[in-house]
């Protein structure tokens, strides 16, 4: 049995906006093992991205967490106090943001701002070994060493995903979030930084999470795969399983909505419908409008998450396909 | 008889402060021939200027040089158009958002282009036509989305109300650039497919730009490859998709990440050259099989096989 690294439960968390309470994340469970990647897929308003800032506790300030228990590296991140956690974010924990150009100070040299990153958590350090040290990141992530005296617009989509990634890893986390990492790149470069993202997860032994849209790049990344529709887990399971063998109605057409070389040229087949009014408490399955296998039954109630074959599916209706 | 015909088609964006002046080569070179009802894909990564060929072409920006011959005349030279060509080459662009009048509820925005361009006689036939195709597009029920602002749809629903925008023209040659990218994954396929319908009821002839080679291989008849302005492969759909030629076609095929099948991934020199430099070929930079001929000089588009063209010194080794 491996050790649990991260352990999330029954969390919720509310944005409060313009009096309405959005409901963003709603009653998500899951764990995440040492040495795994665990990819959370879902659509815009889906709730992953709230889901990762509640893990490092960067939410904005009109959030609330309702309820739920994080458990990071033994750490019960929830109940710590602003202080405690601003010593540990980043030396045990760090996060990979998708826009890179806005992560970083425009009127500083990225390598100051890496250095200042480094400082704050080891302030024994004398100038040469920060300076070793970020000449050693940043042979890990390709770059040349002239990056450090370059400003951010100075440098290329690729090469500043690369700073991002290099900053996570300051620290020596052991735990670390990748949201959309990937998103806004080319997609030879994006190829290039998920080979890269591998060899590195590989050579540290981290743990983390990957944040995506894209079930493509998740798939390349992750040993398991969790998919959230409407801040809700929806389906949880092996990257295989939930690629091979979608249970829950949303993923079956998640999947069946990608385009394949390998297919003649048809129809694509979408998802009908939108995304649910995330203000209004929901008392039926919140996929149950899209849904085409749907019955009077999913009107009338939540689905709870139930464990078939190892995965877990949050529908009435597993097993029958659409 | 091609629809479309483009020749030697350039386009320099200048650059730089004062002093230093340079310019870009957004297009150098491009020619290809557009078939009527046929949907034409072009492929290429930011900077390619895929972009820049879709407003050249629907005439929202002038070419540097080249010729461009629509239906047999000259389209190119100048960008006022009779009214007549104008309404037969409509675009559709990436961010619906900011391509409606946030002001106009989606009737007006609907209406008035039909009103400018005499489609039907009378305000209440036009009505009708556009309650029709709303319909069509799974609208329910078609007359409550008129009545509605553009911020109060969602990306989805507004971007086929954009694609009924320019279908309720009737045009010829359709510009759709990048009109899925920015959509979820669950709609895209709505906004595909109803596209799709419509041009093939219509018998639109479609240039679609996307950065998706997967979903241009699903979608177009041919394909063009694009590269830093040039031309780098040109053939049917199929062909570029089970068998790329050129390099960069390659390693765009083997980087784009698929669900269904792992490919080898081919390794490209490390960091990306986002100017052309010296008068070799453009790829040469990041190419994995570049030799002393790469650098000397671009190499032509050359057809190689019937309906398969590629610009690589690889296959003109002779």
């Amino acid at each position: 049995m491996k050790n649990i690294v991260l352990d999330v439960q029954d969390l919720s968390v509310h944005y409060r906006i313009n009096k309405k309470v959005i409901r963003a994340v709603e009653d998500v469970s899951f764990k995440v093992e040492e040495g795994d990647f665990v990819g959370i897929v879902g659509e815009s308003g889906s709730g992953k991205s709230t889901l990762a800032h509640t893990i490092i506790r960067l939410l904005p300030t009109n959030a609330m967490v309702v309820s739920g228990r994080i458990e990071l590296l033994g750490y019960d991140v929830l109940s710590l106090g602003e202080e405690d956690m601003r010593k540990i974010r980043w030396k045990e924990f760090s996060m990979v943001f998708q826009k890179s150009l806005n992560a970083l100070s425009p009127v500083h040299k990225v390598g100051n701002q890496l250095a200042d990153a480094m400082k704050a958590h080891n302030p024994n350090l004398t100038e040469e070994e920060i300076i070793d040290r970020l000449k050693q990141l940043l042979r890990m992530v390709n770059l040349p060493e002239r990056v450090l005296k370059a400003y951010p617009h100075q440098l290329s989509g690729g090469m500043m995903q690369r700073i991002m990634i290099a900053l996570a890893l300051l620290n020596h986390p052991k735990f670390i979030i990748f949201d959309e990492a990937t998103t806004a790149l080319d997609v030879v470069t994006q190829g290039q930084i998920i080979e890269e993202i591998k060899s590195l997860v590989k050579s540290l032994s981290l743990t983390g999470l990957v944040i995506s849209h894209d079930l493509g790049v998740v798939s390349e990344l992750c040993d398991e795969i969790v998919v959230m529709y409407a801040g809700r887990l929806v389906e949880h399971g092996t990257t295989e399983q939930i690629l091979q063998q979608p249970l829950h109605p949303y993923t079956q057409g998640l999947v069946r909505s990608l385009p394949d070389f390998a297919q003649e040229k048809k129809k694509l087949s979408g998802i009908p419908g939108n995304l649910p009014d995330l203000s209004q408490p929901v008392h039926q399955c919140v996929f149950a409008p899209r849904c085409p296998i749907a019955t009077e039954e999913c009107f009338k109630t939540v689905p709870s998450t139930e464990e078939i074959d190892g995965r877990r599916v949050a529908c009435l209706k597993v097993g029958a396909r659409i | 008889m091609s629809l479309l015909n483009v020749k030697n088609l350039k386009k320099y964006y200048s650059a730089g402060l004062i002093k230093k002046r340079y310019s870009v080569k957004a297009l150098d070179g491009v020619s290809f021939d557009v078939v009527p009802g046929e949907i034409f894909g072009v492929i290429g990564e930011s900077g390619c200027g895929k972009t820049t060929l879709g407003l050249v072409l629907s005439r929202l920006e002038r070419e540097t040089s080249g010729e461009i011959t629509f239906k047999g005349s000259k389209l190119s030279g100048t960008l006022k158009l009779d009214p007549e060509t104008r309404r037969q080459i409509q675009i559709i662009f990436q961010n619906p958002y900011e391509s409606f009048d946030p002001r106009l509820r989606i009737e007006q925005s609907l209406l008035l282009p039909m009103r400018i361009n005499h489609i039907c006689d009378n305000d209440a036939e036009r009505r009708e036509k556009i309650l029709g195709y709303m319909k069509d597009a799974g609208f329910e029920p078609p007359d409550a989305f008129l009545n509605r602002y553009p911020h109060e749809l969602s990306g989805g629903q507004l971007q086929r109300i954009s694609i009924i925008r320019a279908m309720l023209l009737k045009p010829t040659f359709l510009v759709a650039d990048e009109c899925v990218s920015m959509l979820d994954l669950s709609v895209r396929a709505s906004v595909v497919n109803l596209l799709l319908d419509l041009v093939e009821r219509e018998r639109t002839t479609v240039l679609f730009i996307t950065h998706d080679l997967s979903l241009a291989g699903h979608v177009c008849d041919h394909i063009m490859v694009l590269y830093l302005g040039k031309m780098v492969e040109l053939s049917t759909a199929k062909r570029i998709v089970e068998s790329p030629l050129h390099p960069y076609t390659r390693v765009l095929m083997s980087y784009s990440p698929s669900i269904f099948k792992k490919r080898e991934k081919i390794n490209v020199k490390k960091l990306g050259v986002e100017t052309a430099i010296g008068s070799g070929c453009v790829f040469e930079p990041r190419c994995p099989y570049s030799f002393e001929k790469c650098v000397e000089q671009m190499p032509p588009l050359i057809e190689i096989e019937p309906n398969h063209s590629v610009a690589c010194w690889l296959y003109l080794k002779t």
